[in-house]
């Protein structure tokens, strides 16, 4: 599976490279929303988009609803889970109406996380 | 056209004669089966996630462990965003035939953000209100230290010092300027605050961003101008006391004791940092502890800050009204404790005072006087930390009163004015300030006196009991803070970082009894000190938490330091090396603290949304979105839906992909694969039992027909209901007979998951089962509703399950003939044991419903139930 993960805190994706890639899980950063909807129009063009996108919400510049929106603009049946230190029912809500799989709250117990990616590539694929 | 006919059309060419046009059509329908069953298997999770969110709801209401607002917010977000999902799956399942949930979830969900909603303060309160001007009622404006400062000054006729209060909207603002609130929320919400480790961390983190942000420059004029004035008033030698006084104190017994910062001696050009320093005070480790254990939300904390002139003590101290301790013991008394100099010795627990006790008559009378020996006194010192320097005391000056019996008298009637005056015993803050050559007492604050946790009866200090050697006391003395008694290993903490490695349920042990240590205290079982007094922060807060401690203990931390396991009882004011249940006897647990805190009447308030059930009856007309007020009431409706969607009357599902079972002949039960659950490709409309890659599914089928059935009870019915019913292991039953009563008995499986819908005669069942590695998402529910007997049998064979099945760990519900049960948690062998046992209660149990109320019979056919379980679980 190749995964797309786009939050603007470096840690967390440091730490989600190095236990994803552990489970076979090749795993792409994007540090905020813009940079998000840049790596997916651009595996798009390759014909090579990834099998789940999984985003934050909150990011300086691009947050994660409006990349979302975009991101659903270059490929509808992209699966994206948002993931979010935020808890907010209206921002989840929002969300699932723009086309998210689903919406979790970190933290996650990572084998939780991989499920829900699974379920979502599937889902789509 | 009949089940079977439509599945031959469909599928029963076989593969001799591909038609390539039925084998597309064949595919598509898969493709579209695959993809309603994940949704159908996404509703049903979805319904899991939202149903164990509102018991987990219901479990933090019920108990005493302390959660956060972001805990509250996190539940509600989840419950939410898990309805939601349903929502959205079934009307997709459904090709959205329910629109109006949509407007059912809009509504339940805003009542639930209504709950969350930050309480605003109003736009139109001032930054800064002079102390002249303030009362009682302004409390939510000021703070409750300088609400009763001001109502002090104006009400009783009491000495306070000059100033004005930062308001709570003068706070507001600032962290609106630096958009604090999100960013500050953020990183609480992703700090475990159980983890001393964690808070200190966020604690180091929050403060620096407080310090960073800049004041609104409306508020570094309104403040500089407010000082600027008082500075005209009482000349250019102004100095500035700034003290925190938090909001929300009140009413809860939340007392903020020591939680927060303040600052002395500050000169005037610095008032607006040091403001911004009492400010990120709130993030200190022990404040954020205190919060997190008192169920208090960080945004219902705001922090207002009373910016006063310094007073130069001669002496200061804490009197209160009536000594809580004193109070236990059966004595009604005054007790002031006095230290030279500034009173932040006695508050700060680092000085064992000069105790005066009066008693609580009109005049009071001197009870007693006992003049310690004070090693130092703080004097306010521009320059030095906190604004206050030190300075040793010689033996001599040290043990002098420091002040005399008349100062003492005066000091006692104003607290029992105070007392008299707020109608409770107040805890009062006083300095004695030189004005003119005469000494003029000066009120710094007064609050309500926290009353010690333990509510034991008056005059338990009794000796110690015979069976306790003498040689088990490890130390004797010091003073009761805090009464009870409580055992575990002893602590001795010497700096912040020995707090990381504090057992729980230890013993506290520390030098100084200073406020830092709050943190650790819902931790310790007790606590010992080797100075301070009752009137203490710190003591303060142990009486809140209801901690037996014992301070000004000498030598303390070298009496104790071997760590062993001791008892402290802190009413005789001994400590014990070793366990005596004796002493503990009769001492309660602490009291829950979150009750009737703000986060948990949040989270009260917020689970009226969520967890009652409103539509019970699915036949009734009110069993519609309209009617729905709750989030469990839209899971119920969804799961409703989706089911007879997926297995109903009208359902698609058996008309579709089905394969039919066959175990050496074919029965009437049609298996939908949704992921992995035959072993291999299966082609045609039948797939055999072994190629079924199921556990769950395999488990369930091998309870089914480990034990023979021996056919229903014989009864008057019995031979209108032998025609009714169909087995597993009913041979004479094969497919191609007429179905005398269409049977829909479905499975959807893959690899580790089973849902079987069943009808068995005129019961319905369902059973769901996950049992894969994941220990925690394992779990098997089984669910019936129905029979042929009359609702009296059939109510007591729905119980005669609940029973059996309790007693294989399952949580079981009955509501009249219907029974819900579920076992979750178990490791894969032991979730897939209790399918087995399902199994065999699915086929052993039907039927006996028209038994139900002959005794004899149904305590035979009990006994053989549970001799075959136990048979099942030595297979």
């Amino acid at each position: 599976m190749r995964a797309l993960f786009v939050d603007d805190e470096r840690e967390f994706l440091e730490l989600m490279e190095k236990r994803l890639s552990r489970r076979g899980i090749e795993v792409s950063t994007a540090h905020d929303g813009l940079e998000g909807v840049k790596a997916v129009e651009e595996a798009a063009a390759a014909g090579a988009l990834p099998d789940v996108v999984v985003m934050d919400v909150r990011m300086p510049g691009m947050d994660g609803l409006e990349a979302l929106r975009r991101m659903k603009a270059v490929a509808a049946t992209l699966p994206v889970v948002l993931l979010t230190g935020h808890a907010s029912l209206g921002v989840a809500v929002e969300g699932m109406d723009l086309g998210a799989f689903d919406y979790m709250l970190k933290p996650v117990a990572i084998n939780e996380l991989i499920l829900k990616m699974e379920e979502a590539a599937r889902a789509a694929g | 056209m009949g089940v079977l006919d439509s599945l031959r059309n469909l599928l029963g060419r076989g593969p001799a004669q591909p038609d390539p046009e039925a084998l597309a059509r064949e595919e598509a329908l898969k493709a579209r089966l695959r993809e309603r069953c994940a949704r159908f298997r996404r509703l049903l999770s979805a319904n899991k996630a939202a149903l164990e969110g509102m018991s987990e709801a219901e479990a933090l209401l019920s108990g005493g462990h302390p959660f956060g607002m972001d805990a509250v917010r996190a539940l509600g977000t989840r419950v939410g965003a898990s309805v939601y999902q349903m929502v959205r799956e079934l009307n997709a399942l459904s090709g959205n035939a329910y629109p109006e949930l949509n407007d059912a979830f809009r509504r339940v969900h805003a009542s639930v953000e209504a709950c969350l909603a930050r309480r605003e303060h109003e736009e139109d309160v001032p930054l800064i209100l002079p102390l002249a001007d303030i009362r009682l009622q302004h409390m939510p404006l000021v703070g409750g230290k300088m609400a009763n400062l001001g109502e002090v000054a104006a009400n009783v006729g009491m000495d306070v010092p000059e100033g004005f209060a930062v308001t709570v909207a003068a706070y507001e603002r600032f962290m609106q300027h630096n958009g604090l609130r999100d960013a500050i929320n953020q990183r609480i919400q992703s700090t475990d605050l159980e983890s001393l480790d964690a808070v200190f961390s966020l604690s180091a983190s929050l403060q620096q961003l407080v310090q960073g942000a800049s004041l609104p420059p409306e508020l570094e004029s309104a403040l500089e101008a407010a000082v600027a004035d008082m500075q005209r008033r009482l000349g250019p030698d102004l100095r500035l006391a700034l003290r925190s006084s938090a909001v929300g104190e009140d009413g809860l017994g939340v007392t903020f004791a020591g939680q927060y910062r303040s600052e002395l001696d500050v000169l005037p050009e610095e008032a607006c940092d040091v403001w911004k320093e009492i400010i990120a005070s709130k993030y200190s480790v022990t404040a954020m502890s205190y919060r997190f254990q008192r169920g208090i939300p960080d945004e219902a904390a705001p922090m207002c800050v009373g910016v006063l002139s310094m007073v130069r003590a001669e002496a200061g101290g804490v009197a209160y009204s009536r000594d809580p301790v004193a109070a236990r013991q059966g004595r009604e008394q005054v007790t002031l404790n006095a230290v030279p100099g500034l009173p932040q010795a006695v508050v700060d627990g680092g000085m064992t005072p000069d105790v005066f006790t009066f008693s609580r008559t009109n005049p009071p009378e001197l009870l007693e006087r006992q003049i310690a020996v004070k090693p130092f006194r703080l004097d306010c010192a521009p320059g030095c930390a906190q604004g206050v320097r030190r300075t040793p005391l010689s033996p001599e000056e040290g043990a002098r009163a420091c002040i005399n019996d008349g100062q003492a008298l005066h000091l006692a009637r104003l607290a029992l004015a105070l007392e008299e005056f707020y109608n409770e015993p107040q805890d009062v803050e006083w300095a004695l300030e030189m004005r003119d050559g005469a000494s003029c007492l000066v009120v710094l604050q007064s609050r309500p006196l926290s009353e010690s946790g333990d509510t034991a009866e008056a005059g338990r200090a009794e000796p110690l009991p015979d069976s306790i050697p003498a040689s088990a006391i490890l130390a004797q003395g010091g003073m009761t803070v805090s009464g009870g008694a409580a055992a575990g290993p002893l602590f001795v903490a010497r700096k912040d970082a020995d707090m990381l490695s504090f057992p729980k349920g230890g013993i506290l042990v520390v030098e100084r009894a200073h406020p830092r240590w709050a943190p650790l205290l819902p931790q310790a079982a007790a606590m010992i000190s080797e100075t301070g007094g009752m009137a203490g922060h710190l003591a303060s807060v142990a009486r809140e938490y209801g901690l037996p401690a014992l301070f000004s203990l000498p030598d303390a931390c070298s009496l104790l330091a071997d760590g062993g396991m001791a008892t402290l009882d802190a009413d005789r004011a001994v400590v014990l090396r070793g366990e005596y249940p004796e002493l503990l006897a009769g001492h309660e647990k602490p009291r829950n603290l979150m009750q009737g805190s703000p986060v948990q009447e949040t989270l009260r308030n917020m689970a009226e949304f969520m967890t009652p059930l409103h539509l019970l009856d699915p036949e009734s007309p009110e069993f519609a979105p309209a009617s729905c007020r709750s989030f469990h009431d839209i899971t119920r409706f969804c799961h409703e839906k989706a089911v007879e969607l997926m297995f109903g009357e009208n359902a698609d599902v058996d008309q579709r992909a089905g394969k039919q079972l066959k175990a050496g002949v074919k029965l009437q039960y049609w298996v939908v694969d949704m992921d992995d659950g035959f072993s291999g490709p299966v082609t045609g409309p039948i797939v055999d039992l072994r190629d079924i890659a199921c556990e769950p599914m395999q488990a369930l089928w091998a309870g089914m027909t480990a034990v023979p059935w021996a056919g229903p009870p014989s009864s008057g019915a019995a031979g209108f209901m032998s025609v009714v019913f169909e087995s597993a292991m009913n041979k004479d039953l094969e497919s191609t007979a007429p179905a005398v009563m269409a049977e829909k008995n479905f499975f959807i499986i893959s690899s580790k998951y089973m849902i079987l819908q069943a009808r068995y005669g005129y019961h319905f069942c369902t059973v769901e089962c996950l049992a894969g590695d994941n220990q925690h998402e394992n779990f098997v529910s089984f669910q019936f509703k129905g029979g042929a007997a009359d609702a009296q049998r059939r109510e007591r064979r729905a119980r005669l399950i609940a029973e059996l099945l309790e007693a294989e760990g399952f949580r079981v519900d009955v509501r009249k003939d219907a029974l819900f049960a579920v076992a979750e948690g178990y490791d894969k062998q032991e979730t897939l044991l209790r399918v087995r046992i399902l199994g065999y209660l699915l086929i052993h149990t039907r039927q006996i419903d028209m038994i139900m109320l002959e005794e004899a019979r149904v305590a035979a056919y009990r006994a053989k139930f549970e001799q075959d379980i136990a048979g099942l679980k030595t297979k």
